[in-house]
């Protein structure tokens, strides 16, 4: 008896802790949901707003909302603790038109027998009624690559040509959320026309822009009178694209054209003058000289963050004749003037923000410094990250600034935003905190070791097996290395220092870049190292990926 | 009330103001050149008052308002400013070649303020030019004629207002090859290019049916017509039946010609112009009859098949049957030296001075509907002046000043080497620049005849 009813605690415990584990595997079966949602970041310096800063504050996260921000704040006892000495913090930059995450749709395929000079409005480049989140995913690198910038939120643009659908606003939080703040925020339009159907150039763009917007206008026109009145009247028939124009037409949500240069926000404006929409101007690289149009036509401002590259204006012209050196005066003039591009617009009074359309994550930081260097304030740069962008995208009563209430999004950083040593060490967006090493070395010193002497590798490419060696030493306390590689450009091989090492004891990556055609190529290498044997893979962005395997010249001692 | 009326009228006045005031309008006096009026003889020793951007008095012996420039011009000849009936300068697109119709685009969408042979033209005398849309199609685009107010970096400022609307027709080989054989669409012929027009015309009427029925019971109660599509190729193409647009018309062979005379005449339409017509002197009785003229080459043929049976003399003879004639350029070079191409005529044809500037001032005026603002010196018309250092019939003639509404936009004595209003920032400079001008009237066709530029003269 009494044997049994050991037994049967025994069975209960054993039952209770099943059913423990049960519920705590089912509750984090990856290991991967955080602890708490909970953050307090300590002593840190607050830019709560452009312009506005509370030293040696506290800034106190819950459940994706700022909770409070505070020089003397009580941390909660659930809140994990980010010490915020000698950072700065602030709020989460926001990309008024970009594409993180977004793909392409797939290609239209032209009808048989069609008639190039009446096609589907798809094989046009016609989709104003296709909404960008359904070609958009949050595990996508773009996103990735911009939210280590400090962007925790985006109006996503989709692919396409001159009307390739609405735009939404996301942010860049936890993937498992569904990370949208609005599914159709705006019309997109570009410049931009498909090859041999109507309409082929930007001729047939704007007359063909003419006749959709009335086509939607009568037919919004009609199916109301239908509505009202229904007997006696032709039933409207449907059409998902002018219908997708209802709510332009109706002042709900602007036109948002991307619009590079003088030339094409005057097109653009011209339409808007003509037809009467809201209008947003993005992607802007060179169109300050417009201020007065763009404030008369009351048409919001997104420039690029893309600039110029500097190659011809840097060029070296010294054996040139004295005919070339003034031509190339000119080019030097220009590139300034485009540095100064944003400076101007805030002297013109105009409120902008920013697009990272065109624009490479990479530059991001230097061309905001160039930015600031040639003219804009500090603060104006800021409000074009974050206040001014909110406000342009009409969210600015739940974000935009580090405020009570407003979605928890910030980026904290070691030096101020123009600093040239400034990096970033956490991003919160939506809440979640995101933690990145602000460029400190990411090598595990004690197993670097390992690695030390000469690798021989194999990659398997389509153009062959290309081999060469990798080699790895210490030298001031790092972790260095270099590789030899088949010159993309032929004659043989060249040496390549390797960049980025990070190394754990076991994964291992790096990057090195090559020249090939004149194109600077950066690749990527990526693997595990076991038993002085390395597999993984090399990738090159936007070309591919190829397997990558090394081994270990063994050291021979005398 | 009067008080009302008072303000009223100042905020008038002011609107007024703010309009006029949108392009440059300048004040000077010309002294002591020989006035080419072209529209009432040669004025020896005879001074020209230019006020807000018009001649305000041809005379002898007049005298500077205070703070009016001064401009002694002895020995030297003032004319008109010359004007370019078929131009594709300063356009960022020529040809929507996609559709055999495209009366819907307009070239004033895509005028390019910047291009530097606006300043090229200028230095020629040319002070207006007609931008045409290409002839790729049997109707092409809405057509734009420009004053060339260079250094404004708005295209509304080289657009002149006064100006009527005009539109671009082709016919024969170009459109047959861009959609016929390129993409095996009508026309193939030049039946099929006929029937295209005819078809377009016949479609507008009917389009204009539709909307007249439809705005006449729209307000109407229990009204059950419901808006038709609308549709700007075919409202163009009304206008164009309601005489609001003037035709200009890509043409070679006098049976096209005489095709489109007929199309033309069937539908009520006679604002046409043809252009090129290297054989209008086959049909120069119809379209002293039926047309508002011609606009030929001095000496341009035997580039492609249609073009072979061609002579000189066309102007010549085309003006000496009363045919309202032009000459003018369809390329970006030729533009620079259009008085060159005038005075070809009195080698070939023998026309009086009077007559062969006629041909590049007061005619293509005449064919663009511009002739009561331009043209010629006349008191009261737009200032738009060349002064040349020898007679400009002459092949030693330079132009020295050109003047735009009365503002000088070129001097030779001004004349930097460097004109660019725009230089993008990533243009790599090369040392040397040479480069082979090639004329734009089938521009961005290729894609659709698939053939390379380099075979095919392509006007």
């Amino acid at each position: 008896m009494i044997k049994r009813q050991n037994t049967l605690k025994l069975l209960m415990v054993w039952l209770c802790l099943l059913f423990g584990q049960a519920v705590y595997s089912q509750s984090d079966y990856t290991g991967k949901k955080r602890v708490t949602g909970t953050y307090a970041i300590t002593n840190a310096t607050i830019i709560t707003s452009p312009g506005k800063t509370i030293n040696n504050g506290t800034v106190i996260i819950k459940d994706g909302l700022f909770e409070s921000i505070s020089s003397n704040a009580q941390v909660p006892v659930d809140a994990q603790i980010i010490p915020g000495d000698s950072l700065i913090i602030y709020p989460g930059f926001i990309d008024a038109l970009g594409e993180q995450g977004v793909s392409a749709p797939d290609e239209v395929k032209k009808p048989e027998g069609m008639d190039p000079s009446n096609p589907p409005n798809d094989v046009a480049g016609i989709t104003p009624e296709l909404e960008v989140l359904q070609y958009w995913e949050i595990g996508d690198n773009g996103v990735e690559d911009w939210r280590k910038n400090g962007f925790s939120i985006s109006q996503v643009a989709p692919k396409g040509l001159m009307l390739p659908g609405k735009t939404a606003l996301v942010v860049f939080g936890d993937e498992k959320s569904s990370n949208y703040l609005s599914t159709a925020s705006g019309l997109y339009a570009q410049f931009k026309t498909a090859r041999g159907v109507y309409p082929g150039t930007t001729l047939g763009l704007m007359a063909k822009w003419r006749e959709l917007y009335k086509n939607a206008e009568l037919k919004q026109q009609h199916s109301k009178m239908f509505a009202s009145q229904g007997n006696g009247l032709a039933r409207p028939q449907n059409d998902l694209s002018l219908e997708a124009f209802y709510p332009v037409i109706n002042q709900e949500i602007p036109v948002i054209f991307k619009t590079k240069d003088e030339l094409e926000i005057r097109r653009a404006l011209k339409l808007q003058n003509e037809l009467g929409f809201k209008l947003v101007l993005a992607g802007i690289e060179d169109g300050s000289s417009l201020a007065d149009d763009i404030k008369a036509a009351g048409a919001s401002v997104i420039l690029s963050l893309d600039l110029p590259d500097p190659k011809a204006s840097q060029a070296e012209l010294e054996d040139a004749t004295e005919e070339a050196k003034k031509a190339q005066q000119r080019v030097v003039e220009a590139y300034n003037n485009a540095l100064m591009q944003a400076a101007n617009f805030e002297k013109a009074g105009i409120p902008f923000a920013f697009s990272t359309l065109d624009a490479k994550s990479g530059e991001f930081m230097k061309h905001l410094r160039l930015m600031v260097e040639n003219g804009l304030s500090e603060e104006a740069a800021l409000a074009a990250l974050t206040v001014n962008a909110a406000e342009i995208l009409g969210i600015s009563q739940f974000t935009g600034s580090i405020a009570e209430g407003n979605l928890a999004n910030l980026v904290i950083t070691t030096d101020k935003l123009t600093d040239e040593m400034v990096k970033i060490k956490y991003v919160f967006a939506d809440g979640y905190l995101f933690e990145y090493e602000g460029g400190k070395s990411n090598v595990d010193m004690s197993k670097a070791k390992e690695l030390v002497g000469n690798w021989n590798y194999e990659s398997e490419t389509p153009g062959g097996t290309s081999k060469g060696t990798v080699k790895y030493e210490v030298s001031s306390g790092e972790l260095q290395g270099e590789i030899v590689v088949d010159d993309p450009d032929g004659g043989g091989q060249i040496t390549r220092k390797l960049k980025d090492i990070n190394y754990d004891g076991k994964e291992l990556s790096f990057n090195f870049s090559v020249m090939a055609q004149g194109n600077k190529l950066i690749v990527h290498a990526k693997g595990i190292v076991m038993d002085n044997k390395f597999e993984g893979t090399l990738s090159i962005k936007d070309m591919g990926k190829y397997s990558l395997k090394a081994t270990k010249v063994p050291e021979f001692k005398l | 009330m009067m008080k009302f009326n008072y303000i009223l009228l100042c905020v008038l006045l002011l609107v007024a103001n703010g309009l006029a005031a949108q392009t440059p309008k300048g004040s000077v006096l010309i002294k002591n050149a020989t006035v080419l009026t072209v529209t009432q003889g040669t004025l020896e020793g005879t001074d020209v008052l230019v006020q807000d951007g018009l001649i305000k008095k041809i005379g002898q012996g007049l005298s500077a308002p205070r703070n009016v420039e001064s401009i002694d011009a002895t020995g030297k000849f003032l004319m008109p400013g010359i004007i370019d009936a078929h131009s594709h300068l300063a356009l960022d697109v020529v040809n929507e070649a996609t559709a055999p119709i495209t009366a819907q685009v307009s070239m004033a969408d895509v005028v390019n303020p910047y291009d530097v042979g606006i300043y090229r033209a200028l230095a020629g005398g040319t002070t207006i030019a007609h931008g045409l849309h290409g002839s790729a199609n049997a109707i092409g685009g809405q057509s734009i004629t420009m004053k060339y107010r260079y250094g404004s970096h708005d295209p509304e400022d080289i657009i002149m207002k006064e100006a009527p609307r005009t539109i671009k027709f082709a016919l024969g080989e170009n459109p047959t090859r861009v959609h016929g054989r390129g993409k095996n669409l009508q026309p193939r012929t030049r039946m099929g290019v006929e029937a295209v027009i005819r078809n377009g015309f016949a479609e507008a009427i009917q389009y204009k049916k539709q909307w007249e029925a439809y705005n006449a019971s729209k307000d109407k109660k229990n009204n059950t017509i419901t808006p038709p599509v609308y549709n700007l190729k075919l409202e163009t193409l009304a206008d164009i039946l309601d005489g609001e647009i003037i035709i200009h018309c890509h043409s070679y062979r006098a049976d096209e010609i005489y095709m489109l005379i007929n199309v033309c005449r069937d539908f009520g339409v006679d604002k046409l112009v043809f252009t090129h017509v290297n054989e209008g002197f086959k049909v120069a009785p119809e379209l002293a009859k039926y047309t508002m003229g011609a606009s030929v080459f001095s000496d341009w043929w035997a580039y492609k098949f249609e073009v072979y049976y061609s002579t000189a003399y066309n102007a010549a003879i085309l003006m000496e049957n009363d045919v309202i004639t032009s000459i003018n350029s369809d390329s970006d070079e030729l533009i620079r030296h259009l008085y060159h191409e005038a005075a070809k005529t009195q080698r070939y044809g023998g026309l009086t001075d009077e007559q062969a500037l006629s041909l590049i001032t007061i005619n293509p005026a005449k064919q663009l509907g511009i002739d009561k603002f331009v043209g010629s010196i006349e008191e009261g018309k737009q200032a738009d002046l060349v002064i040349f250092d020898n007679h400009p019939l002459s092949v030693y003639a330079i132009p020295q000043m050109t003047f735009v509404d009365g503002v000088k936009y070129f001097d030779i004595n001004e004349d930097e080497d460097d004109q660019r209003l725009k230089v993008s920032p990533t243009q790599m400079v090369e040392p040397v620049y040479l480069q082979a001008e090639d004329e734009r009237c089938m521009h961005g066709v290729e894609l659709f005849t698939g053939e390379t530029a380099n075979f095919t003269h392509t006007h």
